[in-house]
């Protein structure tokens, strides 16, 4: 069914192409001017998805990127003498390094805080244009000239529509080529799940601002174009209620989709237009749509089809865990496992400590096992030597190098890999996607290629997916590569988790509890996944509660009670020790006894 | 020095206004969890009721607020019903959600009232007070004076009641107020009808000071919220620092940067955000894995 589809999305391709080219000749000028807007609207709401939908962050300031386009060129062309398209150029720096300004705040608070900030700088940028008298104030700047290209004016709204149906398309491509490979893959694991990217290799950071600078670019273009069209800008057109209607556009399109996010725009624009002279029925019309698709349908009109298959897929078969595959060796990644050091660790939240001068070590080849009580400071252990945390006192070293401090996209690519206790995949993201995110081992700077050299990005991406394949058909996942995580049954979902983890090629692997949920046929399959692994040369620590799991698999047992290290060696002397049995089954000496 | 004092009092004055603004917000968080970027269009809602019956109906202003916030503590409570499913979904759907209901409101006002607007005159009629050379407008004195009490009496409602302590008890484990016979769903309807009134209070207080439009909202709203987030989302005594806050860098502002005070507020309030996201009285989360 997939390949039909694929076969068939080059024909609907070329058959849009046709209607888009043959369009013009069809319409009138007032629909003509109609269909060169919603085009502009077509290009800022591409922008807006691929900040909100792809990566998750809230931007509630696009509208403000599309007027820096516009005023770049309208005070450069009007009041510097600069030509069209030397300003545009310039309009477009602007408009990028807006974007980096309303980033900014993204790499210390998400969501409503977020989308706040971002509201209120696109309230400072309106508030900036209405008063300023470069930018002509109230009464706004007109007398734009209209862009030439090759000799020709494009003083005609048809041969502009052209012109916008060329960068609209250029636009959409190079947005459907970031979110297929390599960056757009990281931007979607990020947004799906911040922390496990993160620990996966993702730099957080540098990405939410690519998302802004992405989003700024595609606003500054709609923004230069607007104002080559129109040759008049004012303040009205920048307004909060238009940046409400570009968010209605993007999500009844569908955010996590690009062609949705056009469809959106297309039909909100064409909708307004019709309905001009009832302009609040049309508000009130738009406002009950996005309430109606974000209660009922939060993917919106693009995420449509793919629930009505996946719902019809649900009640044909559904997908069975007969398909599971056997395990077959780990992929040889040709890295040696490391040797894990850590001495004196100390970890303390507001006055309770959780972590009370831990030490330990784990050798290459060796399955080191971490048991106590709950709320004994295991996972935070974990979360300390894989970044998430910043120890307050004491070191992680990593082959004699200290990683502890350092960020968990860091110590990832030092050769640091890990599971969750709760399941962290990547939602959204296919089990394909989620292996092939955490193979990626590329830094964020790579990303030039993406302007500058794309067969690089595309080579990149066909070893990425050879090797992907090889690491699911090694895990026996080969036949859920499609499908998203959390149709899987639970003890698959584990597995993949593990798959994820082996596929950054770790020197040191951390297992947060991997055995919580899984039923004696898998822990012994999970106890056979762990020993191939150990005989790979990696290293593994793992967390574990079920005692006899761990006596058979760890070659070494630590036990930590209260943030402490009470006991460590071989499992059958620690079982044996008094603090351990006293740690988990309270005192050892009844009262009774004691008298 | 008396110019400094002049902008101070405005400044305050309209911080009493955000703080109530910040406090429907907080109070709706902090028991329902639901971040509601409708809260400008409902106090909107508010200011419009409270004008009709102060102009039209010919109620005594002392009346028509009160009516209005209890009219608009109503469709808070239709509101609440229409945006339920939200309660449990993630953050940025309910942000999306709560915008389109916004905008919703915003276009029945339009359909209603028209978009041109209306201007309401001051209730009190008294020359303002001269303090010291300060002149203070008696209306502000009574907007600071009846959002401390609304205030006071919240706190009260919240400690000392039963149904603020369930209230109370919902904002710190859902499950567990469940779990003691707490009506989890009502509790959230209260909050929310609640919130509804402060916006409403709070719209109405500002409509002599300000114009009532349709779109009155939007800017008090974002006022409001960054009042909320910057006191510390959720909290009751960072609603008030908050709003005051908002209020008087808005104020300065205003007098140092003439028309550029909304670009000053929102380029220091960011700042503020990032220096300090949780606010001035904020949690401070870990994240856990």
């Amino acid at each position: 069914m997939n390949r039909l589809f694929a076969a068939r999305r080059p024909l609907g391709l070329a058959a849009l192409a046709i209607v888009a080219w043959v369009l013009p000749y069809r319409l009138n000028v007032y629909w003509i001017s109609v269909a060169d807007t919603a085009l502009l609207f077509a290009l800022l709401a591409v922008g807006l998805g691929l900040v909100m939908g792809i990566a998750g962050q809230v931007n509630l300031a696009q509208v403000a990127f599309f007027g820096v386009g516009a005023y770049g060129v309208g005070i450069l062309t009007t009041a510097h003498g600069f030509g069209f398209w030397l300003a545009a150029l310039l309009a477009m720096v602007a408009a990028v390094c807006a974007g980096l300004v309303v980033g900014l705040p993204a790499l210390r608070v998400q969501s409503h805080y977020l989308g706040i900030v971002t509201l209120g700088l696109a309230v400072a940028f309106l508030d900036w244009v209405t008063n300023a008298p470069v930018t002509g104030g109230d009464s706004g700047l007109s007398g734009i000239p209209t862009p030439p290209l090759f000799g020709v004016g494009l003083s005609s709204q048809y041969l502009y529509y052209y012109l916008e149906l060329i960068v609209l398309a250029a636009g959409l491509a190079f947005g459907y080529f970031v979110v297929r490979t390599s960056l757009g893959r990281r931007l979607r694991a990020m947004r799906d799940d911040a922390l496990a990217a993160g620990a996966a290799g993702a730099e957080i950071r540098v990405l939410r601002m690519i998302a802004f600078v992405l989003a700024s670019v595609y606003g500054g273009a709609a923004g230069v174009l607007y104002a080559g069209l129109i040759h008049y800008i004012a303040p009205e057109t920048f307004s909060i209620a238009d940046m409400f209607l570009l968010l209605a556009m993007v999500i009844i399109g569908g955010r996590q989709s690009l062609w949705g996010c056009v469809v959106g725009a297309i039909g909100l624009t064409v909708a307004q237009q019709e309905l001009i002279n009832l302009a609040a029925y049309a508000q009130l019309g738009y406002g009950m749509l996005v309430v109606a698709v974000v209660v009922f349908a939060p993917t919106g009109l693009a995420g449509v089809p793919s629930r009505v298959r996946r719902w019809r897929l649900r009640r044909r078969s559904g997908i069975s865990a007969a398909a599971l595959g056997s395990f077959s060796g780990v992929p040889s990644s040709g890295r040696t496992g490391a040797v894990l050091e850590v001495s004196g660790l100390v970890m303390r939240f507001r006055g309770v400590i959780a972590l009370d001068r831990v030490s330990l070590r784990a050798e290459p080849g060796e399955i080191l096992g971490i048991v106590g009580p709950n709320g004994s400071g295991k996972t935070t252990l974990f979360n300390v030597i894989s970044g998430l945390y910043r120890p307050s006192g004491g070191r992680v070293d990593l082959d004699g190098r200290v990683i502890s401090g350092s960020r968990p996209w860091r110590i990832s690519h030092h050769g640091v890999a890990r599971t969750f206790q709760h399941l962290r995949l990547f939602g959204n993201l296919t089990v394909l996607d989620n292996v092939r995110m955490a193979m990626d081992r590329t830094r964020s700077w790579w990303s030039w290629r993406y302007v500058f050299w794309p067969v690089g990005v595309w080579r990149h991406e066909r070893e990425l997916s050879r090797q992907a394949g090889a690491v699911l058909d090694a895990f026996g996942l080969a036949a859920f590569a499609g499908a998203l995580p959390h149709s899987l049954p639970y003890g698959i979902q584990r597995r993949v988790e593990i798959a994820r983890a082996m596929a950054s090629a770790p020197r040191l692997l951390l297992l947060d509890e991997p055995a919580a949920g899984l039923n004696g046929d898998e822990q012994r399959q999970l106890a056979e996944i762990v020993r191939a692994i150990r005989a790979s040369g990696v290293t593994v620590v793992l967390i574990e509660h079920n005692m006899g799991l761990v006596m058979s698999l760890c070659d070494r047992v630590v036990v930590l009670d209260s943030g402490a290290v009470i006991a460590s060696g071989v499992p059958a002397s620690v079982a044996a020790q008094p603090a351990v049995l006293e740690a988990y089954l309270g005192t050892t000496t009844l009262p009774s006894e004691a008298s | 020095m008396q110019s400094f004092f002049q902008t101070l009092v405005s400044g305050l004055s309209f911080g009493a206004v955000y703080s109530l603004i910040a406090l429907g917000f907080s109070l709706v968080y902090r028991t329902m969890g639901l971040v509601n970027f409708a809260h400008g269009a409902v106090l909107m809602t508010g200011a419009y009721l409270a004008s009709t019956f102060y102009l039209s109906a010919r109620l005594p202003f002392a009346v028509a607020v009160p009516a209005a916030v209890l009219a608009t503590g109503v469709v808070g409570l239709l509101i609440e019903r229409v945006l339920r499913p939200l309660e449990s979904k993630d953050v940025d759907l309910m942000l999306i959600g709560t915008i389109g209901a916004g905008t919703v409101l915003e276009a029945v006002a339009i359909l209603i009232w028209t978009s041109s607007g209306r201007g309401v005159p001051s209730p009190v009629r008294a020359a303002p007070l001269d303090v010291g050379g300060v002149r203070i407008p008696v209306y502000n004195l009574v907007v600071i004076a009846v959002a401390a009490v609304t205030m006071v009496l919240l706190t009260l409602f919240l400690q000392r009641t039963k149904r603020g302590a369930a209230m109370q008890a919902v904002a710190m484990d859902p499950e567990a107020a469940t779990a003691v016979g707490i009506h989890v769903g009502r509790s959230n309807a209260v909050a929310f009808a609640i919130g509804a009134g402060l916006a409403a209070l709070a719209g109405s207080l500002a409509s002599p000071m300000l114009f009532v439009s349709p779109t009155m909202g939007d800017s008090l709203g974002i006022q409001g919220f960054a009042a909320a987030i910057l006191g510390g989302f959720g909290s009751i005594p960072g609603a008030i620092v908050g709003g005051l806050g908002i209020g008087v860098i808005g104020s300065f502002a205003a007098q140092w940067f003439q028309g550029y005070s909304d670009l000053v507020t929102f380029v220091v309030f960011t700042v503020l955000v990032m220096v300090r996201p949780t606010g001035v009285f904020g949690e401070k989360t870990v994240n856990r894995a």
